[in-house]
């Protein structure tokens, strides 16, 4: 193990209401495979967006190569040899594998983009790395897994000396994660320093030498890999433990009635043949990479999408959803992952957004009746414990818990039967998510069937009555949560389909 | 600074209203200076009103359409087609002077349901709607006038009584008129469910269609508003001014996207002032009616109420950087 070649101390960050990071120090070394642990929230990503300048710090030092350093954007990092190779791909379909690798630095001749020497340059890169990927194809036409290594490419042509991998592996097949190992063992080789984020503890043990875990915005401690268990880390990433027991069990008696029954629902290619039934107090678990067409499969349910072939029984009866009314008018609400863009009207206030599937009810003839409306709201604040000064205020100025606790309170007033939650946690911080979670369970025990999409291994685990796995559009499997393990989720979900 | 905007008083009738009222009295004291004296005079505040009027009509109408986060380019063409057809159809055709005011506000609703239909039930963009009925609208007025200009009767004439509509005697019937108008559309905007429903779609739209609200009937209905505020628009410029000329009206989209806009609505959708789209209207009027005192050429004002469009907006952008 090498010398250290970036090192950040007491790095502190707030946010408004939220203080995002808690003196938190990094250490990485020449050669080395550096793991950076924690649930999500714990403030990793927030760590990783200081060290490349998408964040300012507010305290702490960061030294790299021995200087101190401050980085005003990602760019500047870059040239400094600190690149981050993002969950979310960055490139441009349309594009050539070349062109993507090079955008933004083209080699020219003239005035003319010199395609040929780009092409000659990355097919020299992918020499090195000793894959196989044609540099004039179209990024569109290559797997998720090709393009990821794309990504990985561009990286080195840039230099680096630190590459940080923010959950590389989520959208990877068991294939394409072995070869993503071998690439990252021979960047190690060639004494780079590597960090690597993730939450699969099987992949940790295999790739990592050292482990740094953070807990809620706060540094936890490091251990050396192999000296460490499962469990030892475990530990550290829990802490204190504060979310409800998972279920061991299903809560579900045998006999419940049915009340949402899907029939090779078709919609596009993300949804392919899928069928699946809903109890009634049941909390069903979607699971799968990202991409696997769970979120596709809960759009087309709700009529969001358009439906190619299929049939939807509500209650035993046959039900048409063309439009998100008809889903509405049969009791069904959808709570988006996306929350900004699908879930609230960020500029209106509290109260306006409980009341927007809703609003015939609270009207006086004509009008409105703000009273009323502001009654319910201020019931469903206080029954959801949701933070706010009061129903006026704009959901612009919520935390993103507080935010989700408004769509619920939206969903909560039509007294929709079926719920369909997307990413329920997604962006929440770590207290507002058991809270979550205890309200679901509440709904769950009131007699709601929900339906949960979750990549959270953990979450679904935890919550789940039963779990259906989806791998690219096609379900895979069904589980019981008591037959449920991580391993035979994670295998149903990267069963290569012919 | 900081603690007027928090004074109670203030922050009900709002700050930039505030603002806008003391930037209309500090325009009528400066053209009063500025001609020394000649601007105090009852006949110019009276023209002003008449140009406010028709302006302040298609400013309410556009300010619901800007409240969805759209536009409308045809406004000030589809206000003069619905005086020409309705007029010609008076001079020409005999039709009797209260039914060629019922067909002038047809042919503006009829324009409001085609751009709404396209719009929010064809995903239209209504910058490309409304600039193909702008055309549409100054075409359809030239076939139908076979390209004349048509003028409506004085008032002494037969069916002349269509012009107490702005002044009767010495009444202001347009300014009572105007204003009533306006509170209901303050009422339709801030207390029923369609105004709920158009602002809540133009802050976000896909939330509210999520919310199994009907986005495409609500969307379209700022335009059917639109369309009806558009013709009644038109009776009230002719009931000012009587002659119409084919293949104008553009300038009139401008100036009443610029009261709009100065009047605090956001043209990223979702938020609207009623109130301040007429004090909005009233600095355009006056504005008009003040370079014309001073001895300007007209064109000076088309310049002015471009760069106001852009101050605005640019102002609205700004406030909106800020608080992201």
């Amino acid at each position: 193990m090498g010398e250290v070649i970036l090192t950040m101390k007491e790095i502190d960050k707030s946010f408004p209401g939220v203080h995002a990071l808690d003196h938190v120090n990094l250490e990485v070394r020449k050669g080395e495979v550096l793991a950076l642990m924690g649930e999500n929230g714990a403030g990793k990503s927030t760590l990783m967006k200081v060290l490349t300048g998408i964040y300012t710090k507010d305290s702490g030092t960061i030294t790299y190569e021995g200087k101190e350093v401050e980085f005003s954007n990602t760019r500047e990092a870059q040239e400094a040899g600190i690149v981050i190779v993002h969950q979310e791909l960055n490139m441009l379909g349309h594009l050539t594998v070349a062109q993507n690798i090079f955008i933004g630095r083209e080699f020219k001749k003239g005035i003319r983009i010199d395609d040929k020497k780009m092409n000659e340059e990355a097919q020299k890169l992918f020499d090195r790395m000793n894959i196989d990927i044609n540099p004039k194809e179209r990024m569109s036409n290559l797997t998720v897994g090709k393009q990821q290594m794309c990504e990985i490419a561009k990286a080195i042509s840039h230099d680096a000396k630190v590459i940080i991998f923010d959950e590389p592996s989520a959208a990877l097949t068991e294939t394409e994660i072995q070869e993503l190992f071998k690439i990252i063992r021979d960047l190690r080789e060639k004494n780079l320093g590597i960090v690597y984020i993730s939450h699969r503890m099987d992949e940790i043990k295999v790739i990592t030498d050292r482990v740094t875990v953070m807990r809620d915005g706060t540094y936890v401690g490091t251990l050396i890999t192999k000296d460490s268990t499962k469990d030892d880390i475990i530990n550290m990433m829990v802490g204190r433990v504060i979310y409800e027991d998972p279920k061991t069990e299903s809560m579900v008696p045998k006999d419940a009635p049915v009340v949402l029954k899907v029939d090779k629902l078709n919609a596009g290619k993300m949804v392919q043949d899928v069928s699946f039934e809903l109890r009634k107090g049941e909390i069903l678990g979607f699971s799968g990479l990202m991409g696997a067409g769970r979120t596709e499969t809960a759009r087309a349910l709700f009529g969001a999408d358009p439906i190619d072939s299929g049939d939807i029984y509500i209650n035993g009866k046959k039900v048409t959803i063309n439009n998100p009314q008809d889903a509405v008018k049969n009791g069904i609400g959808y709570l988006s992952e996306d929350r900004k863009r699908f879930g609230i009207v960020v500029q209106k206030s509290v109260a306006e957004n409980t009341t927007m599937a809703t609003l015939e009810e609270y009207m006086s003839g004509i009008f409105i009746d703000k009273k009323k409306e502001k009654e319910v709201a201020q019931k469903y604040v206080e029954s959801l414990a949701t933070k706010t000064p009061d129903v006026d205020q704009l959901v612009v100025n919520l935390s993103g818990g507080n935010q989700q606790k408004v769509v619920i309170a939206k969903w909560l007033t039509r007294d929709c039967d079926i719920l369909i939650f997307d990413e329920p946690t997604r962006g929440i911080d770590v207290g507002a998510k058991s809270e979550i979670y205890k309200l679901m369970n509440q709904l769950a025990a009131d007699g709601k069937a929900i339906i949960m999409i979750s990549s959270e291994m953990t979450e679904i685990l935890r919550m789940s009555d039963r779990i259906i796995v989806m791998c690219e559009g096609k379900k895979t499997g069904e589980l019981d949560i008591s037959e449920a393990t991580q391993e035979n989720i994670m295998n149903l979900a990267t069963r290569e389909i012919e | 600074m900081g603690k007027i905007k928090q004074n109670p008083f203030v922050k009900k009738v709002g700050f930039n209203r505030i603002v806008l009222c003391f930037v209309l009295i500090l325009m009528y004291v400066f053209f009063c200076v500025m001609t020394q004296g000649a601007f105090t005079g009852m006949d110019r505040i009276m023209s002003a009103l008449n140009y406010a009027y028709f302006l302040g009509f298609l400013s309410l109408g556009v300010t619901f359409v800007i409240a969805t986060g759209g536009i409308d380019f045809s406004i000030g063409p589809v206000m003069f087609c619905c005086a020409l057809v309705s007029g010609f159809s008076f001079v020409q055709h005999g039709v009797p002077m209260a039914a060629a005011m019922v067909i002038s506000i047809l042919v503006g609703l009829a324009f409001g349901l085609f751009n709404g239909y396209l719009v929010s039930y064809w995903s239209v963009p209504s910058f490309i709607t409304s600039m193909a009925s702008m055309n549409i609208a100054k075409g359809l007025a030239s076939v139908f006038t076979k390209t004349q200009s048509v003028s409506w009767p004085q008032s002494a004439a037969e069916g002349g009584w269509y012009r107490n509509l702005v002044k009767m005697g010495s009444i202001p019937v347009g300014l009572i008129i105007f204003l009533v108008v306006a509170i209901v559309c303050a009422i339709v905007l801030n207390k029923t469910k369609m105004g709920r429903y158009i602002l809540s779609l133009g802050s976000n739209k896909e939330a509210v269609r999520l919310s199994g609200v009907n986005v495409k009937k609500w969307e379209m209905s700022a335009y059917i508003i639109c369309g009806l505020l558009v013709g009644m628009g038109a009776l009230f410029y002719v009931a000012a001014f009587t002659t119409v000329q084919p293949g104008y009206g553009d300038q009139y989209n401008n100036e009443a996207i610029a009261g709009c806009v100065m009047g605090g609505t956001s043209m990223a959708g979702g938020l609207a002032s009623i109130s301040g789209t007429v004090i909005g209207v009233f600095i355009i009027a006056l504005l008009q009616e003040g370079i014309l005192a001073l001895g300007f050429r007209k064109d000076y004002q088309l310049i002015i109420t471009g760069i106001i469009v852009i101050v605005a907006v640019f102002s609205d952008v700004v406030s909106r950087r800020r608080k992201n």
